[in-house]
């Protein structure tokens, strides 16, 4: 069997619709994650509790309204806002009186929040394991060339470039995206021509928090939802905007390609050691491009 | 100024005081080392309510000797340092007669060996390494948990006699997954020759997205998929199981998959025809000893038993009965007591074996399935190991010890 045909086998198609499906929570999360660091410089550590609060909020959703497809579609559609929501608290009641301190303080105090969130999500949602029921319709394997792929991962393939898109739409065609982008490079200039940057600042981290929230809540009925799913997710966050180049949302979404794919690839050339090759990957991009593969706004 | 000072002086004297008067040789003290805090907890919670539940009758009917069985806890967070150093506490400071604990394996070897030294008996409730028991056993240690090694060999006998010869070893990649997928491998093979083994995947510990790893795996074509996952990573492969209906596709066998813990956390989004084993079912066997052990259990915790609720119960069981027979409140008499010692339970009489300090327990094996009294899923086509089938032998225990 040739290198081409080995290539283009049922399997490794399977696998790199995996990996995809696999890169769209990553970007998502990551996104949020690369524009608040982008734009208010603040290296959010509570980043991936954001993400496991939603997961909780989507269970908590969902079992309000029954479970089933209705709980479901609640679940991602509210608890998003509902992250949005504790973001908007914190930002409002805490950063947005410590923006003028230095880098480290802020990256401390994000630390501070992510114990602070641990004890939090302990104390509401308990230390058991949490899941999410799918919807009827998205259980199940459908086949790709014979092979079994399942459903869920097949929607998350959609709402990727849906998400992409709609940030894209954001960044690039909303006056707030405009200024985001200027405050990103430069915010005194920002606040120079009489823009409110405070509030520019509060709304995009909102907004990173709201994608945050929403990667929890789309990888909640494939996972388990319990305590400690945050650290795992903050550490592959922050690589993936590593290596994209700090701040840029299109290098995040390189950035999750690049370690969704190396992932469910490694696994088929090497099974054991499967989880070796993103964080090789990792090595390897920063060893070429120390300031990450696309241009960095830090 | 004055009457703070001798307030004061008045308490630290009382603390003094305080010391023989609590816990002097008047109560029996058990200091529990043990994961009380973060996911671990699910599953020690039920092993401390079952022991409380065990030492509130016997001390009702009078204790042990005249004595009253007391506990004291330690949380060591799932760290083996923490666990050691509070073993050590329990023992110097508050002067416990018995440690018990853990569901950390690293951090019951670490109490193990201190055990030893401190020539103190330990009782380990919860962790699966083969090592205590096995490798590691010595005259101190006790263990009332199944191991990895028991699993291997349950699972060979319940696998072995079916149809199924092209092998998969799956799970994550710790101690405990390695463990349990190489002596259920090991076993199998040992029974049934033609067996092979196709392959092996391993993941990390905590991988939430399991599709990519599980994918290949059915590319191969096995028809029997050993797993070897812990706490959330069952969980983690459950769901996945369900979304791909991968039952379908491959036989799949998963110790503690029909466990309560996993299937109640999962409720009707827990798959079915995963087949699974596990020490303690409260549906099953339907014997009175059974029912009113979950009886009372709901009465008093407002929920059923999970298997930690066995554990803890069989521990305080042996422990009140070999104080009996020891006659006396002391270690070395305590343990030539345990050594051979019978104890009743909600699953039948349960022997200490003398050889190894290992409790013979009886293995459920059954098959995931919905019910319609419950919310989730529970076992079905339960079969009864014995655990005189599916320990290793006293020969096997002996030979890996030197």
């Amino acid at each position: 069997m040739s290198f081409m045909e080995a290539f283009c086998s049922p399997g490794v198609l399977c696998q790199i619709l995996l990996g995809l499906s696999r890169t769209v929570i990553l970007f998502i999360v990551a996104s949020g994650l690369s524009l608040i660091l982008g734009v208010l410089r603040i290296p959010n550590i509570a980043h991936g509790s954001l993400y496991m609060i939603g997961a909780f909020m989507a269970y908590t959703v969902s079992r309000v309204f029954g479970g089933g497809t209705l709980g479901y579609w609640m679940a991602v559609l509210l608890a998003p806002l509902g992250v949005a929501l504790v973001s908007f608290i914190i930002e409002r009641g805490i950063f947005s009186r410590l923006y003028e301190r230095e880098h480290i303080m802020l990256f401390l105090l994000t630390f501070s929040f992510v114990l602070v969130f641990g004890d939090l999500v302990k104390l509401v949602w308990g230390a058991e394991y949490r899941s999410v029921s799918m919807p009827g319709f998205f259980q199940g394997s459908i086949r790709i060339l014979g092979l079994p792929f399942p459903i869920y991962n097949f929607i998350l393939l959609l709402v990727g470039p849906i998400v992409a898109v709609v940030l894209w739409l954001l960044v690039n065609k909303t006056k707030i995206g405009k200024i985001s982008r200027a405050a990103a490079v430069d915010r005194e200039m920002v606040g120079a021509v009489g823009i409110n940057v405070s509030l520019v600042f509060c709304i995009v981290f909102v907004i990173g928090c709201f994608l945050a929230g929403l990667g929890g809540a789309l990888v909640s009925p494939i996972v388990n939802v319990v305590l400690g799913m945050d650290h795992t997710l903050i550490m592959e966050a922050f690589l993936i905007v590593i290596i994209g180049g700090l701040g840029n949302i299109w290098g995040a979404l390189l950035g999750a390609l690049i370690f969704g794919l190396t992932q469910s690839l490694g696994i088929l050339v090497w099974p054991q050691f499967g989880i070796v090759f993103p964080y090789a990957a990792v090595i390897v991009v920063l060893s070429i491009r120390p300031t990450g593969l696309l241009r960095s706004t830090w | 100024m004055k009457k703070a000072a001798i307030m004061g002086m008045s308490i630290v004297l009382l603390g003094f005081l305080g010391v023989p008067f609590s816990f002097g040789a008047a109560t029996i003290k058990v200091g529990f080392v043990d994961t009380y805090s973060g996911p671990p907890s699910v599953y020690t919670f039920d092993v401390l309510d079952g022991f409380k539940m065990a030492i509130q009758t016997i001390n009702e009917k009078g204790g042990v000797l005249g004595k009253k069985i007391e506990f004291t806890t330690r949380d060591e967070k799932f760290k083996p340092d923490v666990g050691l150093a509070m073993a050590k506490e329990l023992v110097m400071k508050e002067e416990v007669d018995i440690l018990a604990g853990t569901i950390n394996s690293s951090a019951t070897l670490a109490v193990s060996d201190f055990a030893k030294r401190e020539k103190i008996p330990f009782i380990c409730t919860f962790a699966k390494s083969e090592k205590i028991t096995g490798e590691m056993g010595h005259r101190y240690v006790f263990s009332v948990a199944e191991n990895t090694r028991m699993i291997g060999k349950a699972t060979a006998q319940m696998i072995a006699k079916k149809p199924y010869t092209k092998f998969w070893v799956a799970g994550e990649d710790y101690e405990y997954g390695h463990a349990v997928g190489e002596a259920s491998w090991r076993y199998t093979k040992a029974v049934k020759p033609e067996a092979q083994l196709l392959g092996q995947t391993w993941w990390k510990v905590g991988e939430a997205d399991l599709a990519p790893y599980i994918s290949p795996i059915l590319q191969a074509k096995p028809d029997m998929l050993f797993m070897g996952t812990g706490g959330v990573g069952n969980l983690n492969f459950l769901k996945l199981a369900k979304a791909m209906d991968l039952m379908k596709q491959v036989g799949i066998i998963l110790h503690t998959s029909i466990e309560l813990s996993n299937l109640q956390a999962l409720g009707q989004d827990g798959p079915e025809g995963v087949m699974g084993t596990v020490n303690y079912l409260f549906y099953y066997p339907g014997t009175p000893e059974n029912k009113a052990f979950v009886d009372e259990f709901r009465k008093l915790y407002n929920r059923p038993p999970k298997v930690g609720a066995l554990y803890g119960y069989a521990a305080a069981q042996l422990i009140a009965r070999a104080y009996q027979k020891a006659g006396a409140v002391d270690r070395e008499k305590f343990i030539t007591a345990m050594e051979g010692l019978t104890v009743d339970s909600p699953v039948g009489k349960l022997e200490m074996r003398a050889c190894d300090h290992q409790l013979m327990l009886p293995m459920f094996f059954g098959v995931t399935k919905k019910s319609p009294q419950y919310e989730y899923l529970i076992a079905g086509d339960t079969v009864t190991i014995p655990g005189k089938d599916y320990l290793p032998t006293c020969d096997e225990i002996l030979k890996v010890r030197k």
